[in-house]
């Protein structure tokens, strides 16, 4: 009797103290957007309506599909920003692809061999960071040189000027709906699925995660870093070629120097999905959320008839308290 | 492992052997391709006064990369000096376009750059926010600070004839012949190398910037040792910002972001001159003068500027990848553990 009723006490005492953040945290992130969402609602009657609504969807989408692979990247390729993983060319090449499809399609290419085009160059840019990254070259500087390389790419095809997406198929990208949701929105669901299932629940997620830890430890444990670490640059070219392609259907347009106003959006949307993570870990779930708000916040700001201005330095406060927060995790691991 | 350690001790090696030096001669070999080209290519190239023009728009590069090595050798980055640039021409500008004296003007202009800086410091040395991060919601931040004071991003012209000489003389002076931007820009360079590699000073930020904790353990004041750097590297592109307002004569919001990039592409790409990857002004400057060169070349050869992009690029990924791949068959380093924020930064190419 005395045993067994001791038993779960020691079992209790001898628990490793849980890794992370506390409980609250994680809750705290989303009771901040939920906070947010609900005072967007209550100061502007046009917020929740579902045309709006809709609208908020269809800006998330970019961000969304982009910071899945930019999370990807992160996770493969450990969260320090200066030695672990990190892609500066996801915005740049998102705004090669658009301009390649916009390109072929003007050229009277019918619309699948564009895709393809424009997703075979992001595939290609992918290639490049990969191969280099695997190489021994700071994925820091590897990207930079990549966004520099597609964005003057971008400048080349489309001659600086802006070049219609026309045709049934884009059209089709921009104003048709699947199951009652817009086409870009069921994109970003399905990769969502897809990418998040990938990442949580299938060996190459878990090592994934593993090698982003603990590249060393994942090598012992008979791991090949290299194949996760090229393949997470690949698939983050590849997203954000998707990511690309809905930015100019629903821009009507493939417009030059689109890539570099969307990176630091990307970047924010993966960095900020920690706070949505109990183990403050970078997650396509957590990415998915961000970038919802974030596209709320943009929204409602501009129907609140906040100046543009505003924006951008609230997203600047949104990152650091994101950092705050990541910073606290820091001194809790050191203690 | 007794290889590795032996070999990266300094002076218990014999003479350096012609495959050792090779990766570190990339970078200089690839600035003499770059020259010999364009001067076959275009006749003009080589002529004192394109050389001196070159220099004189490379130098707010030249500023703005010799304060990000300051940086980088403290371990850290900085994505925020053009806002710092961006600032101090902004407030340099408005100072003169309200009529201040020109030595108030530059000295509001260094003020508000140092500002950017000490906010840096705060961040990443009180916070320990991780300095890419930081600064960059600083970029954020400082972007829409621009905005706001300039009514939603409306430039700042000078009336020329307006312009005080003692504010001209910055951007377009002349100091026995040479530019003064070009004359600013090797001071500052020379005084930023002898800080970095001649004084306690300069030796502490480098350990400091390699090993950390070490540099903790032994009592070095890493906090403000890092703070430094930050506000120095600020200090010296609002000192870019000054020259950049005064040459223009104006203030175009967001134009000190154009730097930030090349800055860091040059900083690596001197990075492969060092034995050990350690970044160096010296080998700044190459890097600042391949993508300068660069471009005035592809100028000079009549090359649309979308191409410049391209080549930047590519000289930044060709010198690097080689530099990596011709050092990987030298030695193969074990590479330290990607940890969280406190990682020792691996000095790679």
């Amino acid at each position: 009797m005395s045993t067994a009723a001791a038993t779960p006490q020691t079992g209790a005492a001898q628990r490793a103290p849980r890794r992370g953040a506390p409980a609250w945290l994680s809750w705290a992130g989303y009771a901040t957007v939920l906070a947010v969402v609900l005072a967007l609602a209550a100061s502007s009657p046009n917020f929740l309506v579902p045309a709006n609504l809709a609208a908020v969807l269809n800006q998330a989408a970019v961000y969304a599909i982009a910071g899945f692979g930019l999370a990807v990247v992160i996770v493969t390729g450990g969260d320090d920003v200066v030695d672990g993983g990190i892609d500066l060319s996801v915005g740049a090449v998102a705004g090669l692809a658009g301009t390649v499809a916009a390109v072929a399609s003007q050229a009277g290419l019918p619309p699948v061999a564009s895709i393809a085009g424009a997703l075979a160059v992001a595939a290609a840019a992918g290639t490049v960071n990969g191969a280099a990254v695997v190489l021994g070259l700071r994925p820091l500087l590897t990207t930079l040189a990549t966004m520099g390389i597609a964005g003057s790419l971008t400048l080349v095809i489309s001659n600086n000027v802006k070049v219609p997406f026309t045709g049934a198929a884009f059209e089709w990208l921009r104003d048709g709906s699947l199951a009652g949701l817009p086409v870009a929105v069921v994109v970003m669901l399905v990769l969502f699925a897809v990418v998040g299932l990938g990442l949580g629940s299938t060996s190459w997620g878990v090592r994934s995660y593993a090698v982003g830890q603990n590249p060393t430890a994942a090598k012992v444990a008979g791991i090949n870093p290299r194949k996760y670490i090229f393949n997470s640059y690949l698939i983050s070219a590849l997203l954000a070629g998707i990511a690309g392609l809905l930015l100019s259907a629903r821009l009507s347009a493939a417009v030059p120097g689109v890539g570099n106003q969307i990176l630091l959006d990307i970047i924010l949307v993966a960095f900020m999905s920690v706070v949505f993570s109990r183990r403050l870990v970078v997650t396509i779930t957590g990415t998915l959320v961000a970038a919802l708000f974030i596209a709320a916040l943009t929204n409602g700001f501009t129907l609140l008839g906040v100046a543009s201005q505003w924006v951008g330095a609230a997203k600047g406060v949104l990152i650091l308290v994101v950092l705050a927060v990541v910073a606290i995790r820091g001194r809790s691991d050191a203690k | 492992m007794t290889a590795t350690a032996t070999r990266n001790r300094p002076g218990l090696r014999p003479a350096p052997r012609a495959a050792d030096i090779l990766p570190r001669l990339i970078a200089p070999l690839v600035l003499a391709a770059i020259m010999l080209a364009f001067s076959v290519l275009t006749p003009t190239f080589l002529t004192g006064d394109n050389l001196l023009a070159v220099l004189n728009q490379t130098a707010i590069l030249a500023l703005v990369a010799a304060g990000m090595t300051v940086v980088v050798r403290s371990g850290g980055i900085d994505l925020s000096v053009g806002v710092a640039l961006d600032l101090a021409a902004l407030a340099a500008a408005a100072a003169i376009a309200e009529r201040y004296v020109p030595w108030v003007a530059v000295v509001v202009g260094l003020a508000f750059g140092l500002a950017v800086g000490l906010v840096n410091a705060f961040l990443i040395v009180v916070l320990r926010i991780p300095p890419f991060l930081a600064t960059l919601s600083v970029w954020f931040i400082g972007t829409s600070v621009q905005q706001l004071l300039t009514g939603g991003g409306a430039p700042i012209y000078l009336v020329r004839s307006q312009v005080p000489e003692g504010f001209a003389l910055w951007g377009n002076g002349y100091l026995l012949g040479v530019p003064f931007p070009v004359v600013a820009a090797v001071l500052v360079a020379g005084v930023v190398y002898l800080a970095l590699d001649g004084t306690r000073w300069g030796r502490e930020l480098t350990v400091t910037g390699e090993q950390p904790g070490a540099s903790r353990i032994s009592g070095k004041r890493v906090g403000a040792l890092g703070a430094s750097a930050y506000v120095l590297a600020a200090g010296v592109a609002a000192l870019a910002g000054v020259v950049l307002a005064s040459r223009t004569y104006a203030f175009i919001p967001a134009s000190g972001q154009l730097y930030v990039m090349d800055a860091i592409g040059a900083v690596f790409i001197g990075a492969t001159l060092s034995k050990y990857g350690r970044v160096s002004v010296p080998g700044t400057m190459v890097g600042v003068l391949i993508f300068a060169l660069l471009a005035n070349g592809m100028n000079l050869a009549g090359l649309s500027f979308f191409w410049q992009g391209l080549a930047r690029g590519l000289a930044l990924l060709l010198v690097l990848l080689l530099g990596v791949v011709l050092a990987r068959q030298r030695t193969s380093r074990v590479r330290p553990p990607a940890t969280a924020t406190t990682a020792v930064p691996a000095r790679k190419g």
